[in-house]
C-alpha cells in the first residue's frame, strides 16, 4: 500500500474518531446536527480543514518558506493584538480574536514552524554555532512570551519545545543541548515565583492529585476515574457515567481522551495511540526521505510538534503529565487547532507523494 | 559548517526522534493498561461512588397514646436545607441561597455525612416554597423532610414521657452496633428512653444518581422510613392534666394509680419543662439554663427525688405494732404534748397535747406521742423488718429509667457508716418518719397501694399496650404480683379505719364531706432547707379501693393544708369524671 494512502487513512480515522468523541460529550446533540451543536461545528471545521489539506496536497507550498518572515511577523502581530483586543474565555485568559472564533496561538505554532525551518536552512553553514542558537532563541522567545502573557502556559511550552526540537534536528552538538537542558532544569524551580496561584496549584495537584480530589486535583482524579472505569472494552458509546454525568471537566477539549477511553476502554485508547504513533512514524519517515533541507526540517519539526502535544495531552489525561491546556491534535474540539494540523498534514501528504514519485523516477 | 557529516547527523537526529516517539508510545500504553485494565475495578467503584449518593432518611418513632387513645407524642414533618458538596460552584450557590431566602445564613455548617452539609433546620414553609421555586438555579441544594417529635401540651407529662435528642457521641459508642447513626434521635429520658427499642423505627434511604453538580438525575432506589410500634400508656391524659392543674403554682408530685393492676394513671412532676424544645434542638445556653435552674425541672420528682416521709410513715408503724401485738386496737393513750424518754423530751406536733386518744384516733390525729411509744415498743429491728416487707429501699420495678430507691436506716448501717450506736432517739424520730429515713414519692405511693390492696402489691407500670403499625395490639402488660404481705385482716381493718377517720375527724379535714369513703393520711416532712414538705396520700373507696393517690407539695407546710387541698381537687375530679 502506498504510504500516502496509509497516511490519509490514519489522518481521516483520527478526525472521524474526534467527531465521534465530540458527539459523545456534546450536551446539545439531541437538538440534531446544526451549527450550534459542538459536533456540528466540529464537522464543519473538518470540511474546511480537509479543503486546506487538499489545497496543500495539490499545490506547491514552497512559497510558504520564502515568505516565512511574513508569517512570523503576522503571528507576532496577532498575538500582540490578542493581548490588546483579545477576548477572554471562561478561565479568564485572553486567547481569542474575532468574537472567539480564531485562536492566534494555534497559528503561531505553524508560523514558527515555517520560520525556524526556513531560517535554519538558509543559515545552514552556521548550524551548531552558539550565535545561531542565541538568535533563533530570540525569535522563538518573542511569540512564546506573548502567548505566556495570555496566559497560556501550555502553548508557550509548545513553542519552546519547537525551538528546542529545531536545535536538536539542526544537529547541534549533544553537549550544547545537554548544557541547555541543564540550564532550563536548573532554572525551572525559579519559575515557581513567577507562576500564578492556580498554576502552582496545578503543579501540586500533578504531584499528588488525591490530596485534594474535589479541588485542584479534581481534573486529574476525574480523568483517571473515567479512563479506569472504562476497563478493557469500555462502557460503550454514549454511556460512560463520568462523561455523561459531566464529572469530567473540559470533556470536549483537554480531556477528550479520557472521555473516549471511558466509552471504548483500553482497546479504544490503544487504537487512538496506535493511530497517533503511525501518523508520527510516517511523518518522520517522510522527513528522512526528502532531500530538501528546509522541507526535512519542516516535516520532522511538524512530527515533533505533533508528538509533544499528544504526549502532554494524553499524559495529563493518564495522570503522568501536568495539566496544561494543550488540545489533542485532530480529536479535540476546536477549529483553529484542527485547521492548523490538517493544513500541516496536507503538506506532509504532498511531501510523501513527491518523495514517492522521486523514488519511482530513480528506479526508472 | 555544512558538510556530509552534518547531513548525516541530522539524518540520525530524525531517527532518534522516531525512537523517542516509540518510547513515549510504550510509556503511554503501559499507563493506559495500568489504569484501565489493572486498576479498572477500583476506578469503576470510584466512578460508582461519584454518581450514587445514598441519603439516609431518619427512622420514624412510634406514637405514644394515653389509655383513651389521646396522642401524647408523635412525629411531625419538618424541613431542612441540605447542600451536597462536590460541585465547583459552592460559593455561587451559597450566594444564591442567601439571595433567594433574602437573609443571611449563619455559616454554622454541619457536615452530616461526607459531602453533605446541613445549612438550615426547621425551615419555615415559605422558605421551602422559595427554595423549590428556584431549584433550577440551586444545583446541589435539597429540601429534605425530617421527622421531629411533638408533644401534646409539652410540660404536663414531660417527666413521664421524657424527650428525644440527637444521639450523643458516648451513646453512639455504646450503641454503635445497633445501627445508630450520627444524626439519629434517641430517647433521652422517661418513656422515650425506657422503651427506645420499641419506639425506634427503621430508617429509610434514598439512593440517587447525581451529576457532577450534585443535581439529582434519577432516584435509583427508595425505602421510606417507618416506625414499628406505638405505645399506649396506662396514663389517663385528662386526669394527668387535672392533677397538673390542681398543683397550681406549687412545686411537687401527684401520683394516681390503680392498686389492683399497678397501672399508673397520673404522674405529675412540677416544675416541668417543655420537651418540644429538645426536638427543635436546644442551644447550649438554653440547655445550661435548664440545668442550672434551682428548682431543677429536669428531675422526675416522683421517682428521682428523695424526701423524708413524715407522718405518712406512721401507717407502717401502726401496722407493725398491731401485727406484732405490741398494741391492741382497744388500747388508749394519753398525750400531754410530749414524751419524756431518758433525759429528753420529744414533742408532739400539738403543743397542748391530744389528751386521751384511742389507737384509731391517734392515726386520725397523727399523734406523735403515741407513735413514739409504739416505735419504742417495736424497736428499730422490727420496724426495719416491716419496712423491708413493704419494699422500702428496694427496686420499685417501674418501667421508667433512673428510678431511685429511698434509704431505710438500721442500727447496723449507723454503726458501720457513722460509727455511732443507734440511740432510742433515732427510733423515736424514725417512728414519725423523720431522721435518716428518705423515700421517693413512688415508694410512698406503692406503700399506699399495699395498704389499699391489703398486702398485695403489683408492679407499677406506665405502659399498657404495644400496638403495631396498623394499630393492632401485639402485647398487653398484665398485672404482675410483686409481693404479698400477709398480715391479719384485723390489722388491715383497724389501720384503714384509722385512715378513714383521718378524713372524717382528723388532720385530713380539708378532704371532709366528699361523696366517697376516703382513707388517707397527712404528712409533714421537716426540711432543713425551708418550709416543710406537705404530704397527703390515700385511696378510695376505702372498702374496695379503685384509686390510690399521693400528693407531695414542696414547702407546702403541714400535710393537712396544701397537699390535702390539691388531693381534694384530684379526688373531686375523678369522682366527677371517672366515677367509682
Amino acid at each position: 500500500m502506498r504510504r500516502e494512502y496509509l497516511f490519509v487513512l490514519v489522518t481521516l480515522c483520527l478526525c472521524i474518531l474526534g467527531i465521534v468523541a465530540v458527539y459523545s460529550v456534546d450536551p446539545l446533540r439531541d437538538e440534531g446536527f446544526g451549527p450550534k451543536s459542538f459536533f456540528g461545528r466540529q464537522i464543519l471545521w473538518n470540511v474546511v480543514g480537509w479543503a486546506l489539506f487538499l489545497l496543500f496536497r495539490f499545490f506547491d507550498f514552497q512559497w510558504l518558506f520564502r515568505r516565512s518572515w511574513l508569517w512570523y511577523l503576522l503571528s507576532v502581530f496577532s498575538l500582540g493584538a490578542v493581548l490588546v483586543f483579545g477576548e477572554s474565555d471562561e478561565t479568564g485568559a485572553k486567547r481569542w480574536l474575532f468574537s472567539r472564533s480564531v485562536q492566534p496561538s494555534e497559528f503561531a505554532k505553524l508560523a514558527l514552524l515555517f520560520f525556524l525551518s526556513s531560517y535554519l536552512s538558509t543559515n545552514r553553514d552556521e548550524l551548531d554555532f552558539w550565535s545561531l542558537l542565541v538568535k533563533s532563541a530570540f525569535f522563538a522567545a518573542v511569540p512564546a512570551l506573548l502567548v505566556f502573557l495570555q496566559p497560556d502556559l501550555g502553548t508557550a511550552l509548545v513553542l519552546g519545545v519547537l525551538w528546542f526540537g529545531a536545535l536538536f534536528l539542526g544537529g547541534w552538538h549533544r553537549r550544547k543541548l545537554g548544557l541547555l537542558l541543564g540550564l532550563v532544569a536548573g532554572l525551572s524551580p525559579l519559575s515557581w515565583f513567577i507562576m500564578k496561584d492556580y498554576q502552582r496549584k496545578r503543579v501540586l495537584a500533578f504531584l499528588d492529585p488525591w490530596q485534594d480530589p474535589l479541588g485542584s486535583g479534581y481534573n486529574v482524579v476525574q480523568s483517571q476515574i473515567a479512563i479506569g472505569s472504562g476497563g478493557v472494552l469500555g462502557q460503550g458509546w454514549l454511556s460512560g457515567k463520568q462523561t455523561q454525568l459531566r464529572f469530567l471537566p473540559a470533556r470536549y477539549t483537554d480531556f477528550i481522551f479520557a472521555a473516549f477511553c471511558e466509552q471504548f476502554g483500553f482497546v479504544g485508547g490503544m487504537v487512538l495511540l496506535t493511530l497517533f504513533i503511525l501518523f508520527f512514524w510516517i511523518v518522520l519517515e517522510t522527513a528522512q526521505r526528502v532531500g530538501n533541507l528546509e522541507e526535512r526540517f519542516f516535516a520532522s519539526l511538524f512530527g515533533i510538534l505533533f508528538l509533544f502535544q499528544v504526549g502532554i495531552n494524553v499524559g495529563m489525561n493518564l495522570g503522568i503529565a501536568p495539566v496544561t491546556g494543550i488540545p489533542l491534535p485532530f480529536v479535540s474540539y476546536g477549529g483553529s487547532s484542527l485547521l492548523v494540523h490538517l493544513a500541516g498534514a496536507g503538506m506532509i501528504a504532498r511531501l510523501i507523494w513527491r518523495t514517492e514519485q522521486e523514488e519511482r523516477e530513480r528506479w526508472i | 559548517m555544512w558538510n556530509e557529516r552534518m547531513e548525516e547527523r541530522i539524518r540520525q537526529r530524525v531517527a532518534t526522534a522516531l525512537w523517542i516517539g516509540i518510547a513515549l508510545f510504550v510509556v503511554l500504553s503501559a499507563r493506559l493498561w495500568y489504569l484501565s485494565v489493572l486498576r479498572g475495578e477500583w476506578f469503576r467503584e470510584r466512578s460508582e461512588r461519584n454518581r450514587v449518593r445514598v441519603v439516609f432518611l431518619e427512622a420514624l418513632r412510634g406514637n405514644i397514646y394515653d389509655r383513651r387513645g389521646v396522642c401524647l407524642a408523635e412525629d411531625v414533618p419538618r424541613f431542612r436545607l441540605v447542600f451536597l458538596v462536590g460541585s465547583s460552584e459552592e460559593e455561587l450557590v451559597m450566594k444564591r441561597v442567601r439571595e433567594v431566602l433574602g437573609r443571611d445564613i449563619a455559616f454554622s455548617l454541619r457536615e452530616r455525612a461526607p459531602g453533605e452539609l446541613v445549612l438550615l433546620e426547621d425551615l419555615p414553609l415559605e422558605d421551602v416554597v422559595k427554595i423549590e421555586e428556584n431549584s433550577e438555579r440551586l444545583p446541589g441544594v435539597l429540601v429534605e423532610v425530617y421527622p421531629a417529635r411533638k408533644y401534646r401540651d409539652g410540660e404536663i407529662a414531660a417527666s413521664l414521657l421524657g424527650y428525644v435528642g440527637k444521639v450523643s457521641s458516648e451513646e453512639l459508642k455504646a450503641l454503635g452496633k445497633m445501627g445508630y447513626r450520627n444524626e439519629d434521635r434517641i430517647g433521652k429520658s422517661g418513656v422515650e428512653s425506657f422503651y427506645e427499642s420499641l419506639l425506634r423505627g427503621e430508617e429509610g434511604y434514598r439512593r440517587v444518581e447525581v451529576d457532577a453538580l450534585g443535581r439529582v438525575v434519577q432516584v435509583l432506589d427508595f425505602r421510606s422510613p417507618r416506625f414499628r410500634y406505638s405505645l399506649q400508656l396506662a396514663l389517663d391524659w385528662e386526669l394527668q392534666k387535672a392533677c397538673y392543674e390542681a398543683l397550681g403554682r406549687r412545686n411537687g408530685v401527684v401520683l394516681v394509680g390503680d392498686p389492683a393492676t399497678g397501672e399508673i394513671l397520673a404522674f405529675v412532676s412540677k416544675p416541668s419543662f417543655d420537651p418540644n424544645l429538645f426536638s427543635r434542638g436546644l442551644s447550649l445556653k438554653e440547655w445550661l439554663d435548664l440545668l442550672e435552674q434551682k428548682s431543677n425541672p429536669l428531675l422526675a420528682r416522683p421517682t428521682q427525688a428523695l424526701y423524708p416521709p413524715g407522718s405518712l410513715f406512721k401507717i407502717l408503724i401502726a401496722l407493725a405494732a398491731l401485727e406484732e401485738q405490741v398494741v391492741t386496737s382497744r388500747e388508749s393513750f394519753f398525750c400531754p404534748g410530749y414524751l419524756e424518754y431518758g433525759d429528753r423530751k420529744y414533742l408532739c406536733w400539738r403543743r397542748g397535747g391530744h389528751g386521751r386518744v384511742t389507737f384509731e384516733e391517734a392515726i386520725a390525729e397523727s399523734c406523735n406521742v403515741v407513735f413514739y411509744t409504739l416505735g419504742l415498743r417495736l424497736g428499730p429491728e422490727r420496724i426495719a423488718r416491716y419496712a423491708r416487707m413493704f419494699g422500702f429501699g428496694q427496686d420499685a420495678h417501674l418501667d421508667l429509667p433512673g428510678v431511685k430507691t429511698g434509704f431505710f436506716p438500721t442500727p447496723e448501717w449507723k454503726r458501720e457508716a457513722l460509727k455511732e450506736a443507734w440511740y432510742p432517739g433515732d427510733t423515736v424520730n424514725l417512728s414519725i418518719g423523720q431522721g435518716y429515713l428518705l423515700v421517693t414519692p413512688l415508694e410512698m405511693y406503692l406503700f399506699l397501694c399495699a395498704v389499699a390492696n391489703r398486702g398485695k402489691v403489683y408492679d407499677p407500670h406506665v405502659l399498657w399496650r404495644v400496638l403495631d403499625e396498623n394499630g393492632r395490639v401485639v402485647r398487653e402488660v398484665k398485672p404482675s404480683l410483686r409481693r404479698t404481705i400477709a398480715l391479719r385482716s384485723q390489722t388491715w381493718d383497724t389501720v384503714i379505719r384509722g385512715m378513714e377517720k383521718v378524713v372524717t375527724q382528723g388532720t385530713g379535714f380539708n378532704c371532709r364531706g366528699l361523696p366517697v369513703k376516703l382513707a388517707a393520711k397527712t404528712g409533714t416532712a421537716q426540711n432543713p432547707h425551708g418550709k416543710e414538705h406537705s404530704w397527703f396520700g390515700g385511696f378510695f373507696p376505702s372498702d374496695r379501693p379503685k384509686f390510690v393517690f399521693l400528693v407531695l407539695v414542696e414547702h407546702g407546710g403541714d400535710g393537712s393544708g396544701e397537699a390535702a387541698l390539691v388531693a381534694r381537687k384530684v379526688v373531686e375530679w375523678i369522682l366527677q369524671n371517672r366515677g367509682v
